[in-house]
């Protein structure tokens, strides 16, 4: 009896239940495939190419071939064992016709055949057979080929045995029919991705994509396995280690494997497949993998000691921040959930937890430093989603305050348009107490606040906002705080006014408010509400008149001009004598002053005055004086004679000499253009322009008759100022609270008459710079700074 | 610039969390002020404290009123 005669038959009597299951399929394709839309067309070649992937699981098949033609057929073809051919006995067709013909028939061999199966909706490669137009399927078996062709499911004739043939295999080609499909247009990159994604979860196995419509052709082929594919995730992206952290195990016939690396980024990328179908809703593999990764840093923080700036235990949110990871399982039989499928059902939560756990574990230990940066990222994480809420809290505590919610230190105004209000911010308890009883009550409200002072070691004070202080002005401004909850229009006063003394205390909480303001609350500076009080410095007094002097300069100005009303000074060059009074002394004095303190500044900064003399003397200062030696030769000459080490180079790049002196004391310096175009150096020498013709000790000063003597100019100006103190009283504020109610309102608060500085964006840039730097525990650039910045700051002693 | 926290390499313009990379480093930025992590320190070996006292901001525009 020929195989073909009985299959002939077999064929008629069955055909009725094969046209059955045909027509439901043709009937509801979406029922069977999702949709008859483009998801639904690309799901025919995952069906075929599904049945190859089940081969190379069962480790029959290293070779996946798919082709798109000119026509978008698609021919499938791996070098598996190829379906059976042999006699169904029940159906008393070919094996092969009945998993071309009958739904779920792929399952009557799985068990069998393979250990697990992708089968992706279980429907089978029959349901692939009934939407296509035409397929003709070529197996490749036990020696010979052989062939059997369908329309729209239908087969024309039994398996056909053709040639003889060493090949092993099965070639699946069909065009999808177009009556069923929206269109039957295939896209390359969504076969190529899913594709991609096959070979990474199945390591080993090449899968080669050919276009014939482009002549666009892709292989993949990763022996990494799922570990590249997380680097494939991860590309461009920059990875907090380079390596992804891997392992792979059987358990409980569960074959199970992961891969993890971590980016710079806050978002997740997670995907998740059992039996190489991505279950996009998770399941039980997915939650056990997430639950062992929350307890795996958790325990290694703990055991690292990582945690003290958290409060709590990190939990799963903050752990998957830029984690990027793809957990597998492949299992007989999985349970699946849902419309979609997409999640997994089977009870394998433990067994993957446990495997991913202690997999961790090991690898933290063996790579600590990996371990430590995944805490750290995550630590950040937690504190930011603890920010994040307290940053709500505030905003909404203060949401329900409108009536009386305000902090208790506020002295609020009686006025609500904000336009017509300002909040002081005061720095102390006392300066508070005079600013709350001179104010405008109707439009200025204070808020005191103070800086909490810490001992942290012998000759160390660190300062520091503390939390309620930083809750009550966030309250008292009504913008509430953070990403969402910030709102510039809310805010309670047009005007926010810093008042804080003159001192080191002062600036340091004025350092802090601004950089608070700068980083937190940007659109305070920006929108130009913030602003500096500028409180008195001194005030004089002689006899009813009072002056009330704000800075430095002015008040010397204000002496010397007294000084100089009832006293002149002689110089004597040797040639002839010079005699300055009034206005004319007056400025050169000033220019004398400034002169001697910035010397005295670039003195510092170069380490020795001779050097800075000799650039005086040789009044060097144009960019062209270094196109040649000249002038400079002149300073070296200078220079070594006052027994220092010189040499003059070629600075190529600017086409510039630059003199290097050298001591023992201060090892190698430079005079280059940088350091003459700086402009405290341009300063400096204008300003020896101006003095250096009255600039000759001994200096006579007279006075109504009387003369005295005077060697040196520190000593002239001291003298004088000391004369100049002489006709009048000085007070010198060293605090807010030195001044009564009345002081301040009349000096500083007095719309009418005070002067505010409003501090502007670049301003802000420059707290930010000096809190960095005050704020450091690198001692050195603190110092550096201190010197380089505030040496104009001097503690004049009155 | 650089973002006052991780120090990366950061924009002014454009950018909505500045003078921060990221939203993320604001909200790092914010604990750190709600957790009084932020000291200003004095120590600096020198003789004189006052000499630390020159924060004032640069370039203000002074305004009457």
């Amino acid at each position: 009896m020929s195989k073909e005669s009985n299959s002939t038959q077999a064929y008629d009597a069955t055909s009725i239940k094969v046209l059955g299951d045909l027509e439901a399929v043709r009937k509801r394709p979406a029922m069977y495939i999702g949709s008859t839309g483009p998801m639904g067309l690309h799901h025919l070649v995952w069906e075929v190419v599904d049945n190859s992937v089940d081969e190379a699981q069962a480790g029959e098949a290293d070779r996946v071939d798919v082709i798109v033609h000119s026509d978008n057929s698609v021919t499938v073809i791996d070098n598996g064992r190829g379906i059976p051919v042999d006699m169904h006995k029940e159906e008393g067709r070919s094996a092969a016709e009945v998993v071309m013909t009958v739904l779920h028939a792929g399952g009557k061999f799985d068990t069998k055949s393979y250990k697990v199966s992708a089968g992706l909706h279980g429907v089978g490669v029959s349901v692939v057979n009934a939407l296509s137009e035409w397929l003709d399927l070529e197996i490749w078996r036990d020696g010979f080929t052989w062939e059997q062709s369908y329309e729209r499911g239908k087969p024309l004739a039994p398996l056909k045995r053709a040639g003889k043939t060493e090949r092993r295999g099965t070639k699946v080609t069909f065009l999808p029919d177009a009556k069923i499909f929206d269109t039957i247009e295939f896209n390359y990159d969504t076969l190529a991705q899913r594709l991609r994604e096959l070979s990474f979860l199945n390591k080993g196995l090449t899968i080669r994509l050919k276009d014939e419509r482009t002549n666009k052709q892709a292989d993949f082929h990763y022996t990494g396995g799922i570990a590249e594919f997380i680097k494939h995730l991860n590309k461009n992206k920059e990875v907090l280690h380079a390596t992804p952290i891997y392992a792979e195990a059987d358990r409980d016939d569960v074959h199970m494997e992961f891969a993890l690396q971590y980016n710079d980024a806050y978002t997740e990328t997670v995907f998740s497949f059992a039996n190489n179908i991505n279950t996009v809703d998770g399941g039980t593999h997915l939650s056990g993998f997430r639950s062992a990764l929350t307890r795996a840093i958790n325990q290694f923080g703990q055991v690292q000691g990582l945690f003290k700036d958290v409060k709590e235990n990190l939990q799963g949110e903050d752990v998957r921040e830029g984690l990027v990871a793809v957990i597998s399982v492949k299992l007989q039989q999985p349970q699946f959930e849902g419309q979609t499928k997409g999640k997994l059902n089977s009870d394998i939560q433990s067994t993957v937890g446990s495997f991913v756990y202690e997999k961790l574990m090991e690898q933290f230990e063996k790579n600590p430093t990996i371990g430590r940066k995944i805490c750290a990222k995550a630590i950040d994480a937690s504190r930011a989603r603890e920010a994040a809420r307290k940053a709500r809290e505030l905003t909404r505590r203060k949401g329900a305050l409108d009536s009386g919610g305000l902090p208790g230190k506020l002295a609020d105004c009686q006025e609500k348009d904000p336009e017509r209000c300002e909040l002081f911010l005061v720095e102390g308890d006392s300066a508070g107490g005079s600013a709350k009883q001179g104010r405008d009550r109707r439009y200025q409200a204070i808020l005191p606040l103070r800086g909490k002072i810490l001992n942290v070691e012998k000759a160390r004070f660190d300062k520091m906002l503390a939390h309620e202080e930083i809750r009550a002005l966030i309250t008292a401004l009504g913008t509430g705080i953070g990403k969402d909850d910030f709102d510039v229009t809310k805010l309670r006063y047009s005007k926010i006014i810093i008042m804080t003394d003159a001192d080191v205390d002062g600036s340091h909480i004025r350092t802090l408010l601004l950089t608070f303001f700068y980083r937190q609350m940007r659109e305070l500076v920006e929108r130009g509400h913030v602003f500096i009080a500028q409180p008195p410095l001194y005030l004089i007094k002689k006899g009813k008149s009072l002056r009330y002097i704000r800075d430095e300069k002015e008040f010397r100005r204000e002496v010397m001009k007294r000084a100089t009303e009832d006293h002149a000074v002689e110089i004597d060059d040797g040639k002839k004598k010079v005699k300055l009074e009034g206005g004319d002394l007056t400025n050169f004095l000033m220019a004398l002053a400034e002169y001697v303190e910035l010397f005295d500044k670039l003195e510092k900064r170069i380490g020795d005055a001779r050097p800075v003399d000799a650039l005086l003397k040789a009044e060097l200062g144009k960019k062209m004086e270094l196109e040649d030696k000249t002038k400079l030769e002149i300073v070296a000459r200078e220079l070594k004679a006052e027994g220092f080490k010189t040499e003059l180079k070629l600075d190529e790049e600017h086409n510039l000499y630059v003199l290097t002196y050298s001591n023992e004391t201060l090892g190698e310096r430079t005079i280059d253009w940088d350091l003459l175009s700086s402009a405290d150096y341009r300063r400096l020498l204008d300003l020896h322009r101006r003095v250096r013709d009255f600039d000759k000790p001994p200096f006579v000063i007279a006075t109504n008759g009387s003369q005295t003597t005077i060697s040196d100019r520190k000593e002239l100006l001291d003298h004088v100022m000391t004369l100049g103190k002489k006709s009048f009283t000085v007070q010198r504020f060293k605090g807010l609270g030195e001044m009564n109610p009345d002081q301040l309102w009349q000096t500083t608060m007095d719309a009418e008459q005070r002067v505010l500085l409003q501090v502007r964006a670049e301003d802000t840039e420059a707290a930010e710079n000096i809190f960095t730097v005050l704020m450091g525990d690198a001692v050195e650039p603190r110092r550096e700074f201190i010197e380089t910045n505030a040496l104009d700051v001097k503690n004049l002693d009155i | 610039m650089r973002c006052p926290i991780c120090r990366k390499e950061t924009t002014w313009r454009d950018n909505p969390n500045r003078p921060f990379c990221s939203e993320r480093c604001k909200l790092i930025d914010l604990d750190n002020w709600l957790s009084e992590r932020y000291r200003v320190s004095s120590h600096f070996e020198a003789p004189d404290r006052d000499q630390a006292a020159e924060t004032k901001p640069r370039d203000s525009k002074e305004e009457r009123g």
